[in-house]
């Protein structure tokens, strides 16, 4: 198997492997400037304090987290969202129930899992309110 | 095959340039809200130490000062209540009051950290805002009447006394801006120059953002968007009062946390009041204590207000939606919503 597809790799040549990473670059490219992202919120989820995937806020469907204490389930339901399940001991998180205004944050400290609610733009750094 | 390499480099660093990992990003929930820290230019490692450092601060702080969960203050209060002294060997506490007394003087007493009783009347002493009477006038008068005043309480030979047995302090106007300061004072000493700590919307700027200012969005009281956006200059800080996050609301009327310590009641007039403040030793105090007065004072005094305080830079919101701005701060502001001119004052 493993020498089949490096019998492969040598039928291309350095001429070929130009154009496959000319286009990957293109279509990088492409993807970033043509594909705006459609009007609306969208909810970012961070774990670690780090983004780790964005989500549109119009659709309806359950996301469940590995947090570093265990799982957390986050819904979201047509423009709002909310903790439904956490491993933390005083469910602050699932206390605050539902956010669906821009600038909104929920933060789990114990599973270090926090999401907050964004618009398409964002031109500023933080937040004065 | 060398070409291969070449473009395999080429690819893999334009997919590294594409994320933005010049900027350390850490939020906390301190001080019964969010905490947000951006470190720009920094190691990574440097970056979470020095982070950590400061929530560590903020967390020791909360507990130094918090006007209901026992406290240094809660010990203060009490004794204060029961007409005792209380002996304090805490020289931070001991500047922080007198720091708070010359505030209220300098902001004629409508910033006034002595009316805990009438914070707690009307249900803010809380987490959970469930409030759904308005207190007894009798006893709101009662406690006006008694004159509430950081000047009541003397402190000689580190013991403590007031001749107000009203008197309950909290600081909550002015511990969140303390802690700016103190941020402030870490970042410096860890050699970190560029850095945005917003604590619950008061924010303080070190530094810039790369090449450019930092960048500040001020919320719109009424709407989930901000009205404007504002650079905040190396050093410079910002702070908003506002009713729209601590609020209640009895029979369909919003009654926010800002309480006018010459009536007992929220101000209603008023929906924010943001200020600008330049670099100085206590500019977080400043622009979280000197939002106060310009929110709680009389329409026609506000202006006066901020001109005997100095602020230069001020944008007032009021609540049929008219807006009164100082020259330097519509200079300097960008607004993200088609506002009607007609509806601007400017001063």
């Amino acid at each position: 198997m493993i020498k089949k597809i490096l019998q492969f790799s040598k039928l291309i040549k350095s001429g070929d492997w130009f154009v496959i990473i000319l286009f990957c670059i293109l279509i990088i490219i492409s993807a970033k400037t043509l594909w705006n992202l459609p009007q609306g919120k969208y909810l970012e989820i961070y774990k670690n304090n780090e983004i780790l995937a964005i989500y549109s806020l119009n659709q309806q469907i359950s996301k469940t987290i590995n947090g570093i204490k265990g799982k957390t389930e986050i819904i979201i339901n047509n423009g709002r969202v909310r903790f439904s399940s956490s491993p933390c001991s005083k469910k602050y998180c699932i206390h605050q129930g539902w956010i669906s205004k821009t600038n909104q944050t929920i933060i789990c400290i114990p599973n270090k899992i926090s999401i907050s609610i964004v618009g398409t733009k964002k031109t500023y750094d933080s937040i004065n309110y | 095959m060398r070409l291969n390499n070449l473009l395999i480099y080429f690819l893999i660093s334009f997919l590294i340039s594409c994320s933005d990992n010049k900027i350390y990003k850490q939020e906390n929930y301190i001080f019964g809200t969010i905490i947000g820290i951006k470190i720009y230019g920094e190691s990574k490692i440097n970056a979470e130490k020095v982070s950590n450092k400061i929530f560590d601060e903020f967390q020791r702080l909360h507990e130094l000062l918090h006007p209901w969960e026992k406290s240094i203050i809660t010990d203060i209060n009490n004794a204060i209540s029961k007409s005792k002294s209380i002996s304090i060997n805490n020289n931070e506490i001991i500047s922080i009051l007198r720091s708070a007394k010359y505030f209220e003087t300098q902001t004629q007493s409508l910033f006034n950290p002595s009316i805990g009783k009438l914070i707690d009347l009307w249900g803010f002493h809380s987490n959970d805002l469930n409030r759904d009477k308005i207190p007894n006038q009798n006893k709101i008068q009662k406690l006006i009447l008694s004159k509430p005043s950081m000047q009541s309480i003397k402190i000689k030979d580190e013991i403590l006394t007031s001749n107000n047995k009203n008197v309950q302090i909290d600081l909550g106007g002015y511990a969140k801006g303390y802690a700016l300061d103190q941020a402030k004072k870490i970042l410096v000493k860890n050699n970190v120059k560029n850095a945005l700590i917003n604590i619950g919307g008061n924010i303080l700027a070190l530094g810039k953002n790369g090449e450019k200012a930092w960048r500040v969005g001020i919320q719109n009281p009424r709407k989930p968007n901000v009205i404007a956006t504002i650079d905040l200059e190396p050093g410079w800080s910002i702070g908003t009062s506002g009713d729209y996050q601590r609020y209640i609301i009895i029979d369909d009327k919003r009654y926010s946390h800002l309480i006018n310590p010459n009536t007992g009641f929220p101000e209603n007039r008023t929906q924010s009041a943001t200020i600008l403040i330049p670099p100085s030793k206590n500019s977080g105090i400043k622009s979280d204590v000197f939002s106060k007065p310009l929110f709680i004072a009389k329409t026609k005094n506000k202006i006066n207000i901020a001109k005997s305080l100095n602020i230069n830079y001020f944008l007032i919101i009021m609540n049929d939606n008219s807006i009164f701005i100082s020259k330097s701060m519509n200079d300097k502001i960008k607004w993200e919503e088609n506002i009607d001119k007609k509806n601007i004052t400017i001063f």
